[in-house]
């Protein structure tokens, strides 16, 4: 790793290697145990912006706001799971509806080719209709 | 993979109910959502307001989870992220001249004065970053999430996220320029 490289990551990452991304840290340990000096420097300036940064302390969730959430969560969690047997019951239904309609047309299909001597690929494009705005193909 | 997602086992007792495990994901995510929100934000009450729907989303989420590409804190990062830019979009359109109330829950008794004043300068050096700036330095430097999970929750690559960041923080450099290492 260049001293480049190993500059750009303090400053996107802070000064603690540990907190760098995954792929780039044993490269950077490397570096920084080959120019420990260089390295010091580079990463006590990026420390230094840390620690400023940590001066500023979040709100913290107060005892009212956890219990409304939790009191919250039994009614969400039970229409949650109602919808997902909706959900559920409607692609259930609509599956068995295509697998009933796939069964009839088997079954009209099979009929009508043990009724006649023609190929059941030429039955088949009976059922193609022709494309949106072109006429349809006059037999000839 | 979210192999080793941490929230899993949890996730899948809150969606059978479990009120154990709802009051651990919440103690779990709530402080984490309200530091999101907070700095995000730059005011307690809206932060509160950020948290709570992305709690209650948590809970309805919960029972249809299934482990995918993301972990589900990064999932619910996204979520939190949505609801305050939904905000921030609403206060440039009102266009207010009062600026938000700073986050700050004040000095604490281990904390004194002067932590205090470093925090509000802090904080008015954050809001005042461009939004993608202040996303990446609070998801990557206060949410202490890993570069690829803040890219994900940020909908960005690592490269771009990189950027975001370097800009964010020499721009929070030069803010603070009196506090830090030049």
């Amino acid at each position: 790793m260049t001293r480049e490289r190993f500059e750009a990551l303090a400053e996107a990452h802070g000064g603690a290697i540990a907190r760098w991304p995954d792929d780039a840290r044993p490269a950077a340990e490397a570096f920084a145990a080959s120019e420990p000096q260089v390295a010091r420097a580079i990463l006590a300036r990026a420390e230094s912006l840390d620690a400023a940064l940590d001066a500023w302390r979040p709100p913290t969730p107060n005892h009212a706001l956890r219990e409304r959430v939790i009191a919250a969560a039994p009614k969400a969690i039970r229409r949650a799971v109602r919808w997902t047997w909706v959900i559920g019951a409607g692609a259930g239904a609509g599956l068995c509806a295509a697998t009933a309609a796939g069964l009839l047309l088997g079954v009209a299909l099979s009929f009508q080719t043990s009724q006649s001597d023609e190929p059941v690929s030429s039955v088949m494009t009976a059922y193609e209709a022709p494309a949106l705005g072109e006429p349809a193909e006059s037999a000839t | 993979m979210s192999a080793g997602d941490p929230d899993e086992e949890l996730l899948s007792r809150v969606a059978e109910g479990d009120p154990a495990a709802i009051r651990a994901l919440a103690a779990r995510k709530l402080p984490r959502l309200m530091s999101l929100a907070g700095r995000m934000l730059g005011e307690a009450a809206e932060a509160e307001d950020v948290a709570q729907e992305a709690m209650i989303r948590a809970w309805r989420q919960a029972p249809s989870w299934r482990p995918g590409a993301a972990k589900f804190d990064t999932w619910l990062h996204r979520v939190a992220l949505n609801l305050c830019y939904d905000r921030l979009r609403r206060r440039r359109e009102v266009a207010t001249d009062k600026p938000p109330e700073v986050a700050d829950e004040g000095p604490a008794p281990d904390r004194g004065l002067q932590a205090r004043d470093v925090g509000l300068r802090v904080a008015e050096a954050m809001r005042a970053l461009p939004e993608r700036q202040r996303e990446a330095v609070t998801l990557c430097h206060y949410q202490e999430l890993g570069n690829i999970e803040a890219a994900k929750a940020m909908g960005i690559s690592v490269e771009a996220l990189e950027s975001l960041l370097s800009r964010g923080r020499r721009a929070l450099r030069a803010a603070l320029s009196d506090m830090v290492e030049p």
